[in-house]
């Protein structure tokens, strides 16, 4: 896409003409944009993961008179292993969590808590509104936001939350509207 | 199991040990699960979008179930 120098940036949260397919991809239809939250919204279990890595730690102290060696090594490889299946668990959901805005249409791809499956699509031309929400200190300085778009009729609407660079999606969005649709 | 090796299981620290043991277990046998939950999910998710990075993802899913039987096995034998 002209006009827009950040081909693949902020961890994979923004890209430019990546090279991902989705299931409901059309014949000809081109993925200009892939959006995931920005990284700086996952920093809540990420802390949360330090945390407990901390508390694994001062944990051993405690429990080194109450267990013998076996004992101490299954707890502390439970504890860990249950520790790093809550980090894989935000990564899952962090990485198939995304919007994906094509030359046909925008498609938002939600997960929630690994088990929920739930897609939105608009097609370009029953985008009615498109609004950025962006608002607070960390919204400002990391220059993330959210996007919402309106359809006429009974699509759904569509949403992407906390992403990376929202007013240029917002731009590619109404370029390849105007493009295709002359509005 | 003799009869003695029974009752020797409720003394206090039989009964402590026995009880450490079947929490592990039972913790192992529902993490054994929730891996197998989360493989196929993801198996679903690939589909759904397909990326450069869904390999390594599946790798490491993978790679919980493998930990998961460990532990279930370390939580049975080695306790």
């Amino acid at each position: 896409m002209e006009n827009n120098n950040k081909k693949s940036s902020v961890f994979y949260s923004y890209c430019l003409d990546p090279q991902v397919k989705f299931e409901t991809q059309e014949e000809g239809e081109k993925v200009i944009l892939l959006l995931r939250s920005h990284p700086f919204t996952q920093i809540g279990w990420i802390f949360k993961s330090i945390l407990l890595f901390v508390f694994l730690f001062i944990l051993n102290f405690f429990i080194k008179n109450l267990f013998d060696s076996g004992g101490i090594f299954v707890i502390n490889l439970f504890l860990l292993v249950f520790i790093l299946s809550y980090v894989l668990f935000n990564v899952i959901n962090w990485y198939f969590n995304v919007g994906i805005i094509t030359n046909k249409k925008i498609i938002d791809i939600d997960i929630d808590a690994i088990l929920y499956k739930e897609i939105n699509v608009a097609p370009l031309d029953k985008i009615q509104d498109i609004t950025v929400k962006s608002g607070g200190y960390f919204e400002a300085i990391f220059d993330y936001g959210s996007i919402y778009s309106q359809t006429a009729g009974t699509n759904e609407n569509v949403e992407f939350l906390d992403v990376p660079f929202p007013t240029d999606a917002v731009q590619i969005i109404n370029k390849l509207i105007s493009r295709r649709y002359g509005t | 199991m003799e009869l003695k090796n029974f009752f020797a299981l409720f003394n206090n620290q039989g009964i402590s040990n026995t009880l450490f043991k079947i929490i592990m277990i039972v913790l192992a046998i529902f993490y054994f699960l929730y891996a197998m939950v989360v493989v196929n999910q993801v198996k679903i998710m690939k589909k759904t979008l397909q990326d450069k990075h869904n390999p390594l993802i599946s790798f490491i899913t993978s790679l919980q179930v493998t930990v998961s039987l460990i532990l279930l096995i370390l939580a049975i034998f080695l306790i």
